[in-house]
């Protein structure tokens, strides 16, 4: 997140040659956007304008096809985010078992203040997201890629507790 | 982890017998449950016999459209002249389905062997399977499982790849699925032509659920006859099928049963019904795409491809919301536009901007500056979102507006009467 | 040819068509334009906008026009309550959050938003909402505006970058009814075809800053003209308010440049409208140039002429940018004598478009040059000039910059004359029409000839070079003479 590491190219040893191992599964780059696209965000916490341009760059396609794949996928981040990335689920069915609850409680606990946004620390980013497809263990909660279940506003404060 | 729930007496329990059993995951342990043979036993058989048997076991698309999987299977090129393609769709995003998750994280060799049997019917050399982005979980023991089974060369000279979504509803719409596959937006694409014809990279494709193709081994072992017999109602209908209930109910999560089962069994015995002390209210059967049924509708239904469409809704994915007395519907569906409208992926105009305004409308009247004229508008923009889209994420937005307020149309109309009135945040 | 065509009827009017032909093309022979925006002929097909929504027979919805080819026995009808119901609907929802800034929009009059709501939208809008509010104006490149606020996201343009031009610098960004046409912000619209993005936008999204409220569509007469700006012979039409040419815009032919014209040629035009033009003949008495009129400048031309011996050497220095006409007739004042025509070509670098076989900005810029070719002009320039210094009489045709030294009778048929041209040196000046003054013919790099039509008078007693010639060669009696 550095002005040096942006500067650094994200695709050298080893990361390179697994960027090498996803381009064989598919029959030509451009296919292998997203998959790279993850790879980018692991290595820098989010996708900027030169992360993009690099991507397209391996993958021989433009950086404004890049761009615009990117802001289609929810996932992938186009700002800086918290060291904990935490998704809570809001669509109907986790809703009417108290979702919202859960993000208030997030959000206090965090002190991230409003959804969306990062804490003071950089510690966290809480986001309201649609369906995390586990409706029947609501509410699901994503920390990173920690896939948690059956969360109530009762259960954050221990949630919290461990990633901080 | 998952919710491995006793089976209840009244499941047929086919395709998640081994849920909670984390010894099945592995691939030895598969094998010792038997896993594994109906794939010895249908690389023996011709392709096309397999497709027989498969079209003959009356097997339907279990992702939503229902489609009769053998007769999909056949519509791949006669005479091989190009590559094929299989594509998995794993992308289970369904508001109200969370069944392919489970069959993922438990029985991962089930879904392997479903997808090498379906590679050999359609002769398919490369297969993708797309796992939604927000699966973090069943993606790693999917990784493993493939591990396993190519270590073990259970698919041959067949290439199977894990896709990751990113974060998309619609890409489990099979074309936008293809796209984001080739490292596109996930739009979804003009048909014809279909996949079959030109799919993923214009070659012919076939692209399944993640629930059909467990199914398929369990077919080719038993039979198609056996799969046949299991059906309580319409023989259109066969086979068991995975049910996530969800919402407000006791004891959520996936139950197994044969098609045709009372939906009115499913939430009341095996789920336990309603918290003390509430009644049901309203239920979406199958995925948040469908139609909403109210109480009588819902303690009336069956739950196969007909039986639902009888009483007004759709199977769908298998998706049981539940909704009790204490459920603001209104607040649920406008909960439900805003999903849509946070999905659609912006080409037809309809969607695009339907789905936003029908949102905004609800959110008004939730906020007490509903009027009078507002219920016939939305009625009236669902009508025009309804069948003149490339897909059908338009339609599913409108789904539940039009049922929601032919059924509750009081609880609109005490908020456009100032009676009700929600402070969003 | 197709051996067998499609038989359809189309709102009662029966059509016959090759197979393959989509509907929305079919309807055109009918008559009949069935609205749409995101279908353009020179691009792919998207069926993103649904306005071509149009019933047909036994098809149990309503089916886009622009991706449902034509079947036989197809019964199409456009004008059905459902289908009209259904674009009222588009219409509609497309403009809930249109600003509706017509008045300071430069698309208003030509706006298809604004046509197709005139035929067949809704008195009023029923939207109460808050309205979607980008930044109103995004640069895109040097030429080129994004008004997101008014874009429809037909992505005519992004279509455009992607297949035609072939250089992917536009995308659709975000999804739902947060979308807009994104760049990145490292990129630039600049391929040398990118102006067509401005054409083919079917609103006032994205603008020209060349056309930036110069004017209102509705005050722009479009002549059918030919672009001067290489030899590829683009067809264009040539927009000018006022008598003066204020835009150069592609006019369709399917064979020479579809539907698309170059930047290059998109930007030249300005030099039609300059305004130190010669005005009047000029000839030269007391060793001055002065002004006269008509007559007595046809006077002193025969006088030189008839003056020098038949036989002798002329040499004609042309523009490649003559019309043939007046190429023709040039060649013809000069057949009595030893004669040498010669012209020279403008050399730029090629920029071709990549979607479209066969159509590039060429290197040589000039529109005429196979014309000139063709009546006997060669491109040994320097030969020519060489040959001027001992000739008797050189014809300077529109080639203002010519660095012409002779010994014999110079004549000067321009439109400008610089302070210290050669050409200042002349006996004779003769005022001559501009491309966009006149009516004559241009050759295109593959033979193709092509008719330009005057969008503008010329000033003062400018004519056209063919006329000027041509009373010279009549004359000079010489009008039975071949080319």
């Amino acid at each position: 997140m550095t002005v040096l590491e942006d500067y650094l190219p994200i695709f050298t040893g080893k990361t390179l040659e697994e960027l090498h191992t996803i381009l064989a599964r598919y029959p030509n780059k451009q296919a292998a956007l997203l998959p790279t696209l993850w790879i980018a965000q692991r290595e820098r916490g989010w996708i900027s304008d030169r992360t993009m341009a690099e991507v397209a760059e391996v993958l021989g396609v433009t950086p404004a096809y890049v761009k615009g794949v990117v802001t289609f996928y929810t996932m992938y981040h186009q700002h800086p985010v918290g060291k904990n990335f935490v998704q809570v689920c809001t669509t109907s069915p986790c809703n009417i078992r108290g979702a919202e609850g859960v993000v208030k409680a997030f959000l206090e606990q965090t002190g991230a203040g409003d959804a969306g946004a990062t804490s003071q620390d950089g510690k966290w980013t809480i986001v309201e997201v649609e369906c995390l497809g586990a409706c029947g263990f609501a509410t699901p909660v994503l920390v990173n890629d920690d896939f948690l279940e059956n969360v109530t506003p009762e259960k954050v404060p221990e949630i919290v507790k461990k990633y901080r | 982890m998952g919710f491995p729930h006793k089976p209840h007496p009244k499941e047929t329990v086919v395709l998640s017998q081994y849920f909670g059993d984390a010894d099945a995951r592995t691939y030895k342990g598969w094998t010792k449950r038997g896993g594994y043979q109906a794939l010895a036993q249908a690389l023996k058989t011709d392709p096309v016999a397999v497709t027989d048997i498969v079209k003959e076991s009356g097997l339907r698309g279990r992702g939503g459209a229902g489609f009769p999987t053998g007769l999909k299977w056949s519509f791949m090129p006669k005479e091989k002249k190009k590559a094929h393609y299989l594509c998995v769709n794993a992308d289970e995003s369904e508001p109200g389905t969370f069944k392919d998750r489970e069959i993922m994280r438990w029985t991962p060799h089930a879904l392997l062997e479903g997808t090498a049997i379906a590679a050999h019917a359609i002769r398919a050399e490369v297969v993708y399977i797309y796992i939604r982005g927000e699966f973090t979980e069943p993606w790693t023991i999917m990784e493993q499982a493939l591990a396993e089974a190519n270590a073990a060369g259970v698919f041959g000279t067949i290439k199977v790849y894990l896709h990751r979504g990113a974060g998309a509803y619609i890409c489990g719409e099979e074309t936008a699925l293809m796209n984001s596959i080739e490292g596109k937006r996930g739009n979804p694409r003009i048909k014809p032509p279909f996949p079959a014809a030109a799919g993923l990279f214009g070659l012919p494709t076939t692209i399944n659920n993640v629930e059909t193709l467990a199914a398929v081994p369990h077919i080719i072992t038993r039979g198609a006859a056996w799969y046949k017999s299991l059906c309580l109602s319409n023989p259109k209908s066969t086979g068991t099928k995975l049910f996530s209930v969800c919402g407000h109910v006791q004891r959520p999560g996936n139950y197994e049963v044969t098609l045709g089962f009372p939906l009115k069994d499913l939430i009341y015995d095996m789920c336990g019904g309603p918290p003390a002390g509430r009644t049901l209210k309203a239920c979406i059967p199958g995925g948040s795409s469908v139609p909403i049924l109210t109480r009588e509708e819902t303690e009336a239904c069956l739950l196969d491809y007909e039986g639902v469409v009888e009483r007004g809704s759709m199977l769908g994915s298998g998706g049981v919301i539940v909704f009790d007395d204490s459920a603001d519907m209104v607040y649920q569906i406008m909960r439900l536009a805003k999903f849509y409208a946070h999905e659609s992926c912006a080409q037809c105009t309809q969607c695009r901007e339907g789905t936003a305004w029908t949102t905004k409308i609800l959110e008004r009247i939730l906020a007490g500056q509903g009027k009078p004229k507002d219920l016939d508008l939305l009625l009236d923009l669902a009508e025009n979102m309804t069948g003149k889209t490339i897909c059908v994420l338009s339609d599913s937005c409108a789904a539940p507006v039009v049922s929601g307020i032919k059924k509750f149309r009081g609880e609109f109309e005490a908020y456009l009467a100032g009676k009700r009135q929600v402070v969003m945040v | 040819m197709p051996d067998q065509l499609i038989n359809l009827t189309i709102d009662g009017a029966p059509v016959s068509v090759p197979p393959g032909t989509l509907v929305i093309e079919a309807a055109k022979q009918a008559g009949v334009l069935v609205p749409h925006y995101c279908y353009h002929p020179g691009l792919q097909v998207a069926g993103v906008c649904r306005m071509c929504l149009v019933e047909i027979e036994q098809a149990p919805k309503l089916q886009i026009a622009c991706a449902t080819t034509v079947t036989e026995g197809m019964v199409v009808k456009t004008q059905g309550p459902a289908a009209k119901s259904a674009r009222q609907s588009v219409l509609e929802f497309l403009l809930i959050n249109h600003p509706l800034d017509c008045p300071i929009c430069d698309q208003a009059g030509e706006c298809e938003l604004q046509d197709f709501v005139f035929q067949e939208g809704r008195q009023g809008t029923r939207y109460g909402e808050y309205a979607k509010r980008f930044n109103p104006v995004e640069d895109f490149g040097p030429d080129v505006l994004y008004v997101p606020n008014r874009c429809i996201l037909c992505t005519r343009c992004v279509r455009f970058m992607e297949d035609v031009a072939q250089e992917p610098v536009l995308n659709v960004s975000e999804r739902g009814d947060r979308a807009f046409i994104g760049i990145h912000p490292e990129a630039r619209l600049d391929h040398p075809w990118a102006g067509n993005v401005v054409d083919l936008c079917p609103v006032g999204s994205l603008l020209s800053k060349d056309f930036l409220h110069k004017a209102r569509a509705w005050e722009l007469d479009k002549t059918a003209s030919i672009c001067t700006g290489c030899s590829q012979g683009c067809n264009i039409s040539l927009d000018t308010r006022d008598e003066v040419v204020v835009r150069v815009r592609p006019r369709p032919n399917l064979d020479v440049n579809r539907y698309f014209i170059c930047d290059h040629g998109r930007m030249h035009y300005r030099w039609m409208n300059r305004g130190d033009r010669i005005e009047a003949p000029l000839i030269r008495r007391d060793g001055e140039l002065q002004a006269t009129d008509w007559d007595e400048a046809f006077d002193r031309v025969v006088g030189i002429l008839r003056g020098a011996a038949e036989g002798r050497k002329a040499v004609a220095l042309v523009s490649p940018g003559a019309s043939s006409e007046a190429l023709a007739e040039a060649k013809r004042l000069l057949s009595g004598f030893s004669w040498t025509g010669a012209f020279q070509v403008v050399m730029g670098e090629e920029a071709p478009l990549a979607g479209v076989p066969n159509l590039a900005l060429r290197a040589e810029r000039a529109p005429n040059a196979t014309g000139a070719e063709s009546l006997g002009y060669t491109r040994d320039y320097a030969a020519a000039i060489a040959a001027a210094k001992t000739a008797a009489v050189v014809l300077v045709l529109d080639d203002p910059d010519c660095a012409v030294e002779t010994d014999g009778a110079l004549l000067y048929l321009g439109t400008v004359l610089g302070s210290d041209a050669p050409c200042r040196r002349a006996d004779v000046v003769l005022p001559i029409a501009n491309v966009a003054e006149e009516e004559g013919t241009f050759v295109n790099r593959d033979g193709r000839e092509q008719r330009y039509y005057q969008a503008k008078p010329a000033p003062g007693m400018a004519q056209p070079a063919a006329w000027v010639l041509g009373q010279l060669v009549d004359a000079m009696g010489l009008a039975g003479a071949t080319r």
